[in-house]
């Protein structure tokens, strides 16, 4: 610490400090009780003054056996566990792993709960970024806006609530369908969400976008490479942001994806501040994929016919969906009957977070919160 | 076949790497690979300079030894690789965690799930588990359900008789 | 870092006290949490104790899906100000409850202890969500990893089933504690939820 104080003009240029020799390096716990941490990350973090020299997290405080739990049930039975994963966008995860039996047993899915399935997955998307833009500045300090997104988050929740039957952490889809037809009712307060949504856009302009603070607070802050996300296995919108337009919904498009005309939002340099303009130009795109879902959505059962116990051939199997955090991909392994073998469920935030130990070498602590706080973690699904 | 994978391919080929192409509707991934473990790090060295990134690492507890499951996949266009390695006899495996890095917090995990050493990683300790459950291993197979790997393997097509797919893939 | 460095830094190495919190079970072997009142007197006792019950001082502790169904309750709409207690506070030393929202697992368990210990009495718990209250869906047979109810680590005031509950149902476990610590349950009950505006 002696050293970095004794310079000032360090501070003044914001010089990385792992060049200089020190030995007063310290050790910091960051966590698992931390309230920038989304829950329970632990990081351990090798310091110099305000500096970070290494950074090492520890996972495992959230761990909920998601794995083990997969190769003891069968569908029907581990369904609710997909919902707990990652809570923030539950229906995604659904999404997965119906997929994944569907691929594997060769079941069709009526046209309309494909399109059921869209809506309320892109309805899910944007609520978890709702919650993203709230916590993440709440993280760097800004107690405002997470009481506007918030507002919005509930208008969608009501929404889905009225077909799910809950809140959060949603058992909505099964294999071969929905559970539950949506009506005019839903019809039409989505229709009054997307109104609503575009208009507060311009709220969150003012309040958050063009915001000082918040742009020195994000602008050059945790550059992730192209080559970086690369050899990370980065996806999602924070590889977006880093100028790579991979979206599962585009690359290998599952589901009705390939019917909607959406982009893909990239950012330039890779930093804090293109994550977020990459999402909030995403939950835009969710708005376009939904109003064209409903312009579009066909009459029709929504649950197809599934036999009671499926029977799956031998064999592996592999599903992958773009989730609100990234690229997520069920990975089954067969060994007949309907439990499956091995369940490998591969999370997006657990590669987006391993880039950390590289990514905040020689970043101020408070920098440190605001690139971790743009990558989205949740870290029960990290976990798993 | 788009170019660039055409390229990868016979990339791995000159690597005398077999590829065998696979049907992405049923399967969800377009090509699998089986492989030695001594030869996992040239290809990764192989995916890595065709552009191709690290979706997983996880492992599949099957008689007669364990096997470790690699994922790769590209950001450009639609190509995804399975590769399938089983353990040496000493229940080790050759880290590629310098190679790509992202495979670091995999290959820790699936330390602490199965008990698979992997050489030369920096830094092999628990990541999920806490530090007394070094031992779990939590997603090893009873003995009465550890399955062989022919039995989670994909049928071969049906035109070949049966006993002779036994004897190949046995 | 180094190995040894990093040892130093180790401080959730609590998991022989943890075994026999586990092994001992019944919330009634705890030690004694409130050293009793500052001055033996009934009426300054009910007086401070309705000053805790409506400005209570809840931690942020939140662990899986019940830490967000937790957030929404402090936000606009449900608005947990109303009844005293939004003053979310992320160091124990400044909060007098934990709302254990969520899961609570092998090597979270000593944080959940230490986290505990360190609350100035007099504190309360509230067990939030299935999990929480008995492991909820991962309380299966080969459970290797969660604690089946986190009442066998700390004692438990309040129950609020669900997973997540709602947080109508974190707030009526407010309103709950507050009956319990005051003896009287909020005295002036505000517009119910269902009477607020709809969008």
């Amino acid at each position: 610490m002696g050293n970095l104080a004794e310079n000032n003009t360090l501070h003044a240029d914001l010089e990385p400090a792992i060049d200089i020799p020190s030995d007063n390096h310290y050790y910091l716990n960051m966590g698992p009780q931390h309230p920038s941490t989304h829950g329970v990350l632990r990081v351990l973090l090798e310091m110099d003054g305000e500096y970070v020299v290494e950074a090492q997290p520890v996972l495992g405080y959230g761990h909920r056996m998601q794995e083990k739990m997969g190769e003891l049930k069968n569908w029907r039975a581990f369904m609710p566990n997909t919902g707990r994963m990652d809570y923030a966008a539950a229906l995604q995860y659904n999404h997965g792993y119906v997929g994944l039996y569907e691929r594997l047993c060769g079941i069709e899915v009526p046209a309309r709960a494909e399109y059921i399935r869209v809506i309320t997955s892109e309805l899910n998307r944007i609520v978890s970024h709702h919650l993203w833009i709230g916590a993440m500045l709440l993280d760097m300090g800004a107690f405002t806006p997470i009481l506007y997104t918030f507002d919005d988050r509930e208008q969608v929740l009501d929404i889905l609530e009225d077909v799910t039957g809950s809140r959060l952490t949603y058992c909505y889809f099964r294999v071969g369908g929905v559970c539950k037809d949506i009506d005019d009712n839903f019809i039409e307060k989505t229709r009054a969400f997307i109104k609503r949504q575009r208009e507060r856009f311009d709220i969150y302009n003012d309040l958050v976008t063009g915001n000082i603070i918040f742009i020195k607070r994000t602008e050059g802050i945790g550059i992730i490479s192209p080559d970086m996300a690369r050899r990370y296995g980065v996806t999602g919108p924070v590889l977006r942001g880093s100028g790579i337009a991979y979206d599962v919904r585009k690359n290998e498009p599952y589901s009705v994806y390939p019917n909607f005309d959406f982009e893909i939002p990239v950012g330039q340099n890779g930093d804090s501040y293109d994550r977020y303009m990459v999402r909030l130009e995403e939950i835009e795109q969710s708005l376009r994929i939904i109003e064209q879902a409903l312009d579009q959505l066909p009459d029709g059962p929504f649950l197809g016919k599934v036999p009671k116990k499926l029977k799956m051939p031998t064999g592996d199997c592999s599903f992958a969906v773009e989730a609100a955090r990234g690229e997520l991909t069920y990975y089954l392994v067969s060994g007949g009957g309907d439990i499956p073998y091995r369940l490998k469920i591969r999370v997006p935030s657990y590669s987006n977070l391993s880039v950390l130990p590289e990514l905040c070498q020689g970043m101020l602590l408070s920098d440190l919160v605001a690139a971790m706080g743009s990558m989205d973690l949740v870290i029960p699904e990290i976990d798993r | 076949m788009h170019p660039a994978t055409e390229k990868l391919i016979s990339a791995l080929q000159e690597l005398s790497i077999q590829v065998d192409a696979c049907d992405y509707q049923q399967r969800g991934y377009h090509f699998e690979i089986d492989l030695e473990a001594d030869k996992l790090r040239s290809l990764a060295e192989c995916m890595l300079a065709q552009e191709m990134f690290l979706v997983f690492v996880g492992g599949l507890h099957v008689k007669p030894a364990i096997e470790i499951v690699y994922q790769f996949a590209s950001f450009e266009r639609a190509c995804r690789l399975v590769v399938r390695a089983a353990v040496k006899a000493d229940n080790s495996m050759p880290t590629i965690s310098d190679i790509y890095q992202g495979a670091n917090w995999h290959e820790r995990e699936t330390r602490d799930f199965y008990g698979v050493v992997f050489t030369d990683h920096p830094y092999l300790k628990p990541l999920i588990l806490a530090e007394e459950d070094v031992d779990l291993k939590p997603l090893l197979k009873k003995d009465e359900d550890l399955k062989e790997t022919s039995e989670v393997r994909w049928a071969a097509p049906v035109e070949e008789k049966p006993e002779a797919e036994k004897a190949e893939q046995g | 870092m180094g190995d040894q460095e990093r040892g130093k830094l180790n401080v959730h190495s609590y998991s022989a006290e943890l075994q026999a919190r586990l092994e001992r079970g019944a919330p009634g072997d705890f030690v004694v949490r409130d050293p009793g009142p500052l001055f033996k007197h009934k009426l300054a006792d009910d007086i401070f104790n309705l000053c805790r019950a409506n400005s209570l001082w809840p931690m942020t502790f939140g662990l899986a899906c019940c830490a967000i169904e937790m957030m929404s309750l402090g936000m606009a709409r449900f608005d947990i100000s109303r009844f005293g207690s939004e003053v979310f506070r992320p160091s124990p030393r400044q909060s007098d409850l934990m709302i254990v929202a969520g899961t609570v697992n092998k090597k979270m368990a000593s944080a959940v202890m230490t986290l505990y210990d360190q609350m100035p009495s007099p504190k309360w718990v509230i067990a939030m969500g299935n999990c929480a209250i008995s492991g909820g869906p991962f309380a299966v047979e080969e459970n290797y990893n969660v604690i089946e109810g986190v009442d066998k680590l700390i004692p438990v005031d309040v129950y609020v089933p669900g997973c997540p509950p709602r947080p109508e149902g974190l707030l009526e476990g407010i309103l709950k504690l507050q009956e319990k610590i005051s003896g009287v349950r909020h005295p002036f009950p505000q517009r119910k939820i269902s009477d607020a505006p709809s969008y």
